[in-house]
């Protein structure tokens, strides 16, 4: 499965095309069917599959409370902003802040929860993991940090720091830029991974987690790496999506939906591979977006047995399939 | 460069292994031969670390392991190829072998590029390096077995154990093999321990020495043509009725 | 303050150890088939759940007893876990444990999403009162000893299916050595199947009961504070032991009981939330410290 530059530039001339047609649309406004608010929801979930591609793909372990880095990364956001405007800072440095802190958050959780579950086996690294969903959300609304459970305002501060032009201006293209960086970051890191040490190291750990270690690969250490990586991406995907929330509650931002889309994404595609997140993330938000007019509310209901059926049929995924049925495509995509 | 002294092992009320003591040199070609369950897995699960002796101690080039965990030995240069081969089924046989090279004795040393050259040079020696790039999923029995050396291989061990690596292959199949072990030990000067049960046939073409094992004990040990000329082989082999 | 925390401790300590054996019940189910099958049903809550609401509509509209609501979710509990089984964890038994979570996972959400589909997001309850004891000046209301008293018969009978009957000797065969017990005649496939019906119905059974005890606040997604809960006292307990299970979920009854009290002295503004995040802390220090809990294998 060598996987080459070329495998590399064929994906990143796709990530150009869709970041064309982002600025495109919003420059002139629709083509055809697409939209900017489509190509949004692609950059979101491409992002979203390529982050938590780098843990569910290459380890095999499943994270079951992965919004929860997504959470901290807006809140985390969010409360620098806060704290730059209480302080008077201008606007770049909330920013800045924000930033910095979705970042420590995520490491934070990442190490505890990942230096506590991930000397174990799967089994008892699901159980922690689905724990840490209700756990923090119930401890920001237990100890009312961050506003608890009243909501942490968001847009009110953005407009009062950078006026209305501006927070319009983030809550829209800054956003979906910010989503698209980490997308692209998200990407770069796992093509490195792939052909160095740590890939070899993560996959043998999928494949075997037992030899891997007789034959001296410390599994602990490459699993907490690959944690915190795509915990960390996560929290970025986080901070920059938060700008388009008005005020960020607790039950929303832990809302288990996006862990739900997040392995949909990753094993439709194809766990481990390279092309995989960019195909079935922009496979999902495209039918996630037109069929959000016939069926809202229906979401959960319809991607929960597709996850059943692919774990069941075609666990490999579609760029999985392809390249195990159909040999020459191997040197296109990985 | 290893040497077991006086292990005793027991499981409950079992005594697998008792007081055992053995050998081996740099490069040195050993056959260590017995009856089912005369302990010889257990020998090796020792010496590889997935077990704990009771008594007794393990060295390595002087360095006491009898607790180190089996992971750490293969970074200090003990490697293992298993009876039942364990691939990595869906890296290619290339990447199998360099993981050995990249995870053991030469870990942090070496880059992905060297590994994946060492992994080549090894399967060059055990003759799979046309399959080099086919998932390990798809390869037969015997190729596995051989991929499983070539692995083994890869991390430049100082000594390989082998548990009976030739049971159940046609003779020309064995002596190929045996040959090679052979070459490989001078070539690239790694002791080989094998395990062997009944294929004697495999201990001539390859072993130096041979190591006896009955019912936990070593009850002889010597040069490869003396150890199998002596009549105490056919009564534990076959029980006392039997011996000519 | 403290004082009035340590006096009425053992009003603390009756209530959690109620508590607590219901949450033994509801937990025992997923130590069953994680101790059988080697599964963790990541979607434990949801069944509680389903428990839950059949309780309510019983109640609500045939005014049916709580208690008798049992049968039902008992019954409603085997056809789940049967179909689970056969329709889905059938074909997993030899996938890596990749599948079997994401499988469990999915199928709670689906239970989920089916409930706030049919009965919509609203918490609902009931009041259905039988009086109460006195326990140190504090009412102790009987809706919350009974379940723990039938909670303990229903343990009791479990044990009694496990180790005086041909069947439940079957199922710690099974639990020892699949492929030994298979030799030895055993349907496994059946055994698998018995065990996950069985497992299943106890965790809705448990669902009714605890419906009962806190009759308010029932809605589609409370499955997961109760899967969280369930992890906690399967984790302390030692996952694959129901004996584990019982004696965790007393003990995790007894902490949660106390907690809340103590965090309303704390100062804490939300004392409840405060003892959930104290169950998933719980959880991290267990794992840290004695992953294998208290009986686990």
């Amino acid at each position: 499965m060598a996987v080459t530059i070329r495998h590399l530039a064929i994906i990143l001339v796709a990530y150009l095309i869709i970041l064309s047609l982002r600025v495109i649309t919003e420059v002139v406004g629709p083509i055809g069917p697409i939209t900017a608010q489509l190509l949004t929801l692609i950059a979101f979930y491409v992002a979203l599959g390529q982050a938590f591609n780098i843990f569910l793909g290459m380890t095999g372990y499943v994270d079951f409370g992965y919004v929860a880095f997504m959470a901290l990364g807006m809140y985390g956001m969010a409360t620098g902003i806060h704290r730059a405007m209480d302080a008077g800072f201008p606007g770049y440095i909330g920013l800045t802040l924000g930033l910095f802190q979705a970042i420590v958050f995520s490491i934070i959780l990442a190490l505890v929860v990942g230096g506590i579950a991930l000397r174990l086996r799967g089994a008892y690294f699901a159980i922690a993991t689905i724990s840490v969903n209700e756990g923090l959300r119930y401890l920001i609304e237990g100890l009312d940090i961050w506003e608890g459970s009243r909501g942490l305002p968001l847009s009110g501060p953005l407009i009062s720091v950078f006026g209305h032009e501006g927070f319009s201006i983030l809550a829209t293209v800054i956003s979906d830029l910010g989503v698209f960086m980490v997308a692209l970051l998200a990407l770069i890191i796992t093509y490195v991974f792939l052909g160095s040490r740590i890939g070899y190291a993560l996959r043998a750990i999928r494949e075997d987690e037992d030899t891997a270690r007789i034959m001296g690969v410390d599994t602990t250490r490459y699993k907490i790496i690959a944690f915190s990586t795509s915990g960390v991406l996560g929290g970025l995907i986080g901070a920059m999506w938060s700008f388009k929330a008005a005020t960020i509650y607790p039950p929303d931002a832990f809302n288990i939906l996006y862990t739900v889309e997040a392995i949909v994404i990753v094993m439709l595609g194809g766990a481990g591979t390279l092309l995989g997140p960019l195909v079935s993330g922009t496979i999902y938000a495209s039918s996630k977006y037109f069929l959000a007019g016939i069926l809202p509310g229906f979401q959960l209901l319809i991607f929960a047995p597709l996850v059943l059926a692919i774990i069941i049929l075609a666990p490999e995924g579609i760029v999985g399939a392809l390249r195990y049925y159909i040999p020459p495509t191997r040197r296109f995509i990985a | 460069m290893l040497e077991v002294i006086n292990v005793t092992k027991r499981f409950g009320g079992l005594v697998a292994l008792r007081n055992v003591s053995l050998k081996i040199d740099r490069g040195e070609k050993i056959a260590i031969i017995g009856p089912n369950g005369s302990g010889k897995t257990t020998l090796l699960n020792v010496i590889s670390g997935v077990y704990k002796p009771e008594s007794g101690r393990v060295l390595l080039t002087g360095e006491d392991i009898t607790y180190t965990p089996p992971y750490e030995r293969a970074k200090m240069g003990i490697a293992r190829a298993f009876q039942i081969p364990k691939p990595f089924s869906n890296l290619t046989v290339r990447e199998n072998a360099a993981i050995g090279a990249l995870f053991g004795p030469l870990y942090g040393k070496i880059s992905v590029r060297e590994a994946l050259e060492i992994a080549d040079h090894m399967l060059k020696l055990v003759g799979l390096y046309d399959k080099r790039d086919e998932l390990a999923g798809k390869l037969t029995v015997p190729e596995l077995k051989l991929l499983e050396l070539a692995r083994a291989l890869s991390s430049k061990p100082k000594i390989l154990l082998l548990d009976e690596i030739v049971a159940g292959m046609p003779p020309s199949m064995v002596d190929q093999l045996m040959l090679l072990l052979k070459r490989i030990s001078d070539e690239e000067n790694i002791a080989i321990a094998t395990l062997i049960e009944h294929v004697m046939r495999a201990v001539v073409r390859f072993a130096e020495r041979v190591a006896v094992l009955h019912q936990g004990t070593k009850i002889l040990e010597g040069k490869t043509e003396e150890v199998l000329r002596n009549p105490i082989l056919e009564e534990i082999y076959l029980g006392k009725k039997w011996s000519v | 303050m403290a004082e009035s925390l340590l006096f009425f401790l053992p009003y603390y300590l009756v209530s959690g150890l109620l508590i607590g054996i219901v949450y033994g019940l509801a937990t025992i189910g997923l130590s069953l088939i994680f101790g059988v099958l080697r599964i963790v049903n990541v979607g434990h809550g949801s069944f509680i759940m389903i428990g839950m609401y059949v309780t309510y509509w019983l109640f609500v509209l045939v005014a049916l007893n709580p208690f008798i609501s049992l049968i039902p979710a008992l019954i409603v509990g085997l056809l789940l876990g049967i179909i689970m089984f056969y329709g889905i964890l059938r074909f997993l038994v030899k996938a890596p444990e990749l599948s079997t979570l994401v499988a469990t996972f999915s199928i709670g959400i689906m239970l989920e999403e089916l409930a706030k589909i049919m009965w919509g997001t609203e918490y609902r309850g009931f009041i259905y009162s039988l009086g109460s004891l006195t326990l140190q000046g504090i009412p102790l209301p009987l809706i919350r000893v009974w379940p723990g008293i039938v909670s303990l018969l229903l343990v009791v009978a479990l044990y009694l299916i496990l180790y005086k009957t041909r069947f439940g000797t079957a199922i710690r065969a099974v639990m020892q050595d699949p492929e030994g017990a298979s030799i030895c005649g055993i349907n496994v496939t059946f055994v698998y199947a018995s065990t996950v019906a069985l497992g299943i119905a106890l965790t809705t059974i448990s669902g009714s009961l605890l419906a009962i005890y806190f009759q308010q606040g029932i809605n589609p997604y409370i499955g997961h504070l109760y899967t969280l809960r369930a992890f906690v006292i399967a984790v302390l307990g030692g996952l694959g032991s129901p004996i584990g299970a019982l004696i965790g979920g007393i003990i995790f009854g007894i902490i949660e009981q106390s907690s809340v009290p103590l965090f309303s002295i704390l100062g804490a503004p939300n004392p409840f939330g405060l003892s959930v995040f104290l169950a998933f802390s719980l959880i991290l220090v267990i794992l840290l410290f004695r992953p294998k809990g208290l009986f686990g294998r």
